[in-house]
């Protein structure tokens, strides 16, 4: 009877480690330039994301939705989230024990700390696109705090501790918003922070930040900040705060390609001779990773029964295109361009977060499996010794042990689960015009030069002073 | 070893692995099977409006209307309110202007010049006047009437009570979190400026201090 219900428990887990792959359709409406559509695929799918994964639903949706260009509901998901993620931060025994003994997919997802992060940029975002830009402040203060106290955690040797690009965009709403001191405060800890992760994060200091911090530092009137800033960038061309605050501002901000996705990486470990050989023949050639091949490898080793099976996630980089957008405003007598520059390389720092976390993740894995194991092998010892010693009860021994193997091998996975609504990179480009009315267009570039996606354009009257701020989707 | 030993040994042996295994699923599908009768319903509860509801930690109704309530009665406990009445013969008209949001939440500052609308008018001892947004309002309703009401039901322009006071000011936070407890620290900063002088006739501050405490780990 305890043998059934534990068999039971081992058979429901390993149903409910089916995934759906719903972010190759996301992707297709993304790439068709058919925002909607992605957005109802997530809505559609919110069943299949289950209670575990609650917060990565609201996250794709808040990311959806803001692509889809509906503001307040983005905004209303990402705020759930927020809510739910600090709700999480209270760990269940129950909940850690499932995990530890099936895998950690089954843990309440909260997102890594860079995710966290996106939450208030997209909220933040989502009220700049909207011109609200004191309630853009709002959230450049959430994330100030939320860097703040992961700064104060994290230890200072490992990667993700700061977010550059949630510091420079923080400063853009200030400087916006008219609070040119904490402006500044965000341009300098985004210049620190762009240099601090540079080892790792593969995003330069975008030029434009030594710009700003040089129109700060003279607007507050920061002399010593502004001579060592001088001294420090040489020669660069740039505007007093007084040239352009009459100007009216267009940022225009591009989400490039896929964020990566992940996968697992399957260790088998034989403990016996016999299980060497058959993992030997099982790696053999071809080795597509299936879930035919996965639940053919579970049932050889289970019935071979001398096999741990250790997964580990790895990181699959989705690499944008696009090199650059060029931004063009036009008002028929003149135009001026921009190109965009990279502020964000969520690859980058998705991978360095993983590599933090690997030794902690493997760790927990390998003991997970020696459990699984141990616990495999106690039914099938304990079957066989319920059973007697006639040939039938050996062989009902057998096969609830073999199940029991397969079971702990079928059930082991690595948890997969990451924002994958969030782009690879994202760019930024800030034009200063004088007030009128113009023809913005935009259009990507990719490494050779080509122009890539859908060219878009937009007709804007701008006021003196005023900003605006768009965003584009760009998937390749 | 003897026959009988062997038996004992292999009862043992058994005995043992009955044992752990029993010990291994017991543990497995109590940590793993959801609890029946666990199932959360929604349950609506009246309450009484005056009772504090402190459920994030996160500015809420009280505060706002704790707030109010306690800076306009210091507002008006000061001088400049006896001065002005003497000096004029009539109570002074306020306007409550702007309350910026500078903290670290997203404050609907409008509850909150409500609350303050409320304090002052059921106080009277200031007149109060309608404020920037409402008094557009207002206006249109005049201008719709000189067009479509009775003459003798119109009412004039040109016939509004100047406010002599403003009311304005700020709410701003300071946070500090760790070990999941979080101080937040709300601090709201409200001045009434004579709007023809530019004179600050009354400074009054309000603090309110939360902490918030989550535990770790939960069974």
């Amino acid at each position: 009877m305890r043998v059934a219900l534990c068999l039971i428990v081992l058979f429901g887990t390993a149903a409910c480690s089916r995934t759906v792959n719903r972010y190759a359709l996301i992707e297709d409406s993304l790439m068709a330039g058919n925002t909607q559509r992605a957005d109802q695929i997530v809505e559609q799918a919110e069943p299949d994301y289950g209670a575990e994964s609650h917060v990565l639903y609201l996250m794709d949706r808040g990311m959806t939705l803001h692509l889809t260009g509906r503001y307040q509901a983005s905004t209303d998901m990402l705020d759930q989230a927020e809510q739910e993620i600090e709700r999480l931060y209270t760990r269940h025994l129950r909940t850690e024990a499932k995990a530890f003994l099936i895998n950690d997919s089954k843990l309440t997802y909260e997102g890594d700390p860079y995710e966290q992060t996106m939450i208030n940029v997209i909220k933040g975002l989502n009220y700049a696109v909207q011109g609200n830009w004191n309630e853009a402040v709002v959230e450049a203060r959430r994330i100030d705090h939320r860097l703040n106290v992961l700064g104060d955690r994290v230890n200072p040797k490992d990667g993700y501790r700061d977010d550059a690009f949630a510091r420079y965009l923080s400063g853009l709403f200030f400087e916006i918003a008219g609070d040119l001191n904490n402006a500044f405060i965000a341009y300098r800890k985004a210049y620190e922070a762009y240099q601090q992760a540079r080892p790792w994060a593969r995003t330069p200091v975008p030029p434009s930040i030594r710009t700003d911090l040089l129109r700060m530092s003279q607007a507050l009137h920061l002399d010593q900040e502004h001579e060592q800033y001088r001294r420090e960038f040489g020669e660069l061309v740039w505007q007093p705060y007084s040239d352009t605050h009459d100007l009216a501002q267009v940022i225009v901000v591009t989400y490039n390609g896929r964020a990566p996705r992940k996968e697992d990486r399957l260790i088998d470990l034989p403990v016996s001779l016999d299980a060497l050989k058959l993992v030997l023949l099982t790696k053999l050639p071809p080795r597509a990773q299936s879930q035919e091949r996965r639940a053919l490898e579970s049932v050889l080793y289970g019935l071979n029964g001398h096999v741990v099976r250790v997964a580990i996630p790895v990181l699959v980089p989705q690499k944008t295109d696009v090199l650059y957008a060029e931004v063009t405003a036009a008002d028929g007598a003149h135009s001026v361009q921009a190109r965009t520059q990279l502020v964000q390389n969520f690859t980058a720092v998705a991978e360095k977060t993983l590599a933090d976390r690997l030794p902690g993740i493997s760790v927990k894995a390998v003991a997970r499996a020696a459990v699984k194991y141990g616990l495999a092998d106690g039914v099938r010892h304990g079957a066989r010794a319920a059973g007697g010693k006639d040939k039938e009860a050996r062989l009902i021994g057998f096969i609830v042990g073999s199940l029991a193997h397969a079971l702990a091998i079928a059930s082991e996975e690595a948890d997969k689960r990451s924002w994958r609504t969030l782009p690879d990179e994202i760019q930024i480009a800030r034009l200063w015009l004088p007030p009128g009315s113009y023809e913005l267009r935009t259009h990507s570039v990719d490494h050779n030069g080509r122009r890539i996606g859908h060219d878009s354009g937009y007709a804007v009257t701008l006021h003196g002073g005023e900003t605006k701020l768009m965003t584009e989707r760009v998937i390749p | 070893m003897t026959g009988t030993q062997a038996m004992a040994d292999t009862s043992r042996l058994r005995h043992g692995v009955f044992h752990s295994v029993s010990m291994l699923t017991a543990m497995f599908a109590v940590m793993v099977m959801p609890i029946g009768g666990c199932s959360k319903s929604t349950r609506v509860t009246r309450v009484d409006t005056n009772l504090v509801t402190d459920l994030s930690g996160r500015w809420n109704d009280t505060d706002s209307q704790e707030v109010a309530k306690t800076m306009v009665k210091e507002a008006l406990s000061f001088p400049w309110l006896d001065t002005y009445t003497r000096a004029n013969g009539r109570p002074p008209v306020v306007v409550v202007g702007t309350i910026l949001n500078r903290s670290h939440e997203h404050i609907n500052t409008q509850t909150f010049v409500t609350d303050l609308q409320r304090e002052l008018t059921n106080s009277q001892k200031v007149s109060f006047v309608a404020g920037k947004g409402e008094r557009e309002e207002i206006r249109d309703e005049r201008r719709e009437q000189a067009v479509h009401a009775r003459e003798e039901t119109q009412k004039s322009a040109g016939k509004e009570v100047g406010a002599d006071y403003i009311m304005k000011g700020n709410i701003s936070t300071i946070l500090d979190e760790a070990d999941g407890i979080k101080a937040v620290f709300y601090q709201v900063d409200l001045e009434l400026v004579d709007l023809e002088s530019n004179v600050k006739t009354w400074y009054g501050q309000k603090k309110i201090k939360k902490v918030v405490e989550r535990k770790r780990m939960l069974f």
